[in-house]
């Protein structure tokens, strides 16, 4: 079965929700990261070097408003997209729980990547970003995010599984 | 989730593997770009494809500033009148004495209002979008300030909007005074743990020259891109001292870039002044052996 226009106009959508909230709204860290979200929903329904692709441009348009790590946003939104593409592969979880935990833990990461590829003078202590902002900036979104689903309508669980 | 169909990687898996690693290569040619280039890709994005997003900001600000409050507006505007009447004699007696002196007018300095917008994106920390640009006069590094103090200069000027960055950006860095004229020295900013928690450093003040706590720093319009006077900060402690040779002290910023929603451009060339600038900017933008009689921030919060 593929996946439904419903659920595809969705994921397109999070992360024009996102620069809406952020950009648009100017909401800062009020607002989820629902690029992260977004990203990390189509790659799995992408191929590995398109959802690379995607992630590169999605992480572009994140650097235009980035002086101090211009690059970073783009490296780590394409290594997520190549990360969300093929843990197609590790996991076939059509739950909540896996959404949820999918959605956690792929936020999270790109917080990493995105400390690990900033430079010293940018990036505030490890232990701040990767321990106290990264978990609950990634809980945020994928609360938002599942919450978004749900609400639309985009998410239903197959029910053969 | 809906459910998907498996890639075929024994079809296309080498072709996607490529497509993946171009775009890594691609994402790493970005980071090792010189700034310059970063930059110009950075502006075509804002004025392309994320203009939209931009120009939504810009109208929800111009709408609340437009909103604010009329008594709130009324009450400054009262208070600034009874203040300008008060000093109105003094004024008078000024311009008296500066004939009998022959000394010329000075010009305050020219200056734009903008509004700041606020991405909020990760990686964006240091960096204002301001809704002002070539087209209103902002060149590149054009001082940003408020009526608290500095905030920081004109990275990139576009033709309506520009970018500046904050006093928290590593690159950062400005040549200050004390408000006597008593210790000369470089500010530089210095993260914390927390981007709250940045703050400036003082360097290069001479070691026989002790600051007390709560001394205020301005610009000493050394440089040539900040005109003097323009508070930075004020000392909040000593620092480090290297023996025999010159202290170094911490500084209570003057102005909290992310509490910062309106700022002034100054739009003047500060390295134009000379005697004979009909602008009548000398003395304002360049006076690098101030008195210590006369250096600091005059009443109206310019440079006297």
């Amino acid at each position: 079965m593929r996946p439904d226009w419903g659920y595809r106009a969705i994921l397109v959508a999070l992360p024009l929700l996102h620069f809406t909230l952020h950009v648009g709204l100017g909401l800062e860290r009020g607002a989820p990261d629902l690029l992260a979200v977004g990203l990390l929903l189509l790659a799995r329904e992408l191929r590995t070097g398109t959802a690379a692709g995607v992630g590169f441009m999605l992480g572009l348009l994140e650097d235009a408003f980035s002086l101090l790590a211009f690059g970073a946003n783009a490296l780590a939104c394409t290594l997520l997209g190549i990360v969300g593409s093929r843990s197609r592969e590790l996991f076939l979880g059509e739950s909540v729980f896996f959404l949820v935990s999918y959605l956690f833990l792929g936020t999270w990461l790109r917080g990493a990547l995105h400390w690990l590829l900033s430079g010293d003078e940018v990036r505030s202590g490890a232990a701040v970003s990767l321990l106290i902002n990264g978990p609950v900036d990634a809980a945020y979104a994928t609360a938002v995010g599942v919450a978004l689903l749900f609400v639309t309508g985009a998410w239903r669980t197959d029910p053969r599984n | 989730m809906p459910s998907f169909e498996q890639e075929r990687f024994e079809n296309g898996g080498r072709r996607e593997l490529w497509l993946s690693l171009l775009f890594l290569l691609l994402a790493g040619v970005l980071i090792a770009l010189p700034s310059r280039a970063q930059e110009q890709v950075a502006t075509a994005l804002r004025s392309t494809v994320l203009s939209p997003f931009l120009l939504m900001q810009e109208s929800l600000v111009q709408t609340r500033i437009r909103a604010e409050d009329v008594a709130d507006l009324q009450e400054r505007l009262d208070a600034a009148a009874a203040t300008l009447a008060a000093q109105s004699t003094l004024r008078e007696e000024n311009e008296r004495l500066r004939d009998l002196l022959q000394l010329r007018e000075r010009a305050g300095p020219d200056f734009r209002s903008a509004s700041v917008l606020r991405s909020g994106i990760r990686g964006s920390e240091s960096m204002l979008l301001l809704d002002v640009g070539g087209r209103d006069g902002v060149a590149v590094n054009d001082p940003v300030v408020t009526a608290q103090g500095l905030v920081g200069l004109i990275r990139e000027s576009g033709s309506s909007r520009s970018v500046a960055m904050d006093w928290t950006h590593p690159d950062f860095s400005v040549s200050v005074m004390t408000l006597d004229g008593g210790a000369f020295g470089m500010v530089e900013p210095r993260s914390g743990a927390f981007r709250e928690e940045d703050r400036l450093i003082l360097t290069g003040v001479p070691y026989y020259t002790t600051l007390d706590p709560g001394t205020a720093v301005v610009t000493s319009g050394r440089g040539s891109v900040y005109p003097r006077g323009i508070l930075v900060g004020t000392i909040q402690e000593l620092a480090s001292t290297e023996a025999g040779w010159m202290r170094s002290y911490w500084l209570q910023p003057a102005v909290r870039p992310a509490g910062v929603n309106q700022v002034l451009v100054l739009t003047g060339d500060p390295a134009s002044g000379s005697a004979e600038d009909e602008t009548g900017l000398e003395g304002l933008w360049f006076d690098p052996e101030p008195e210590p009689d006369t250096a600091g921030v005059g009443p109206d919060g310019g440079a006297r």
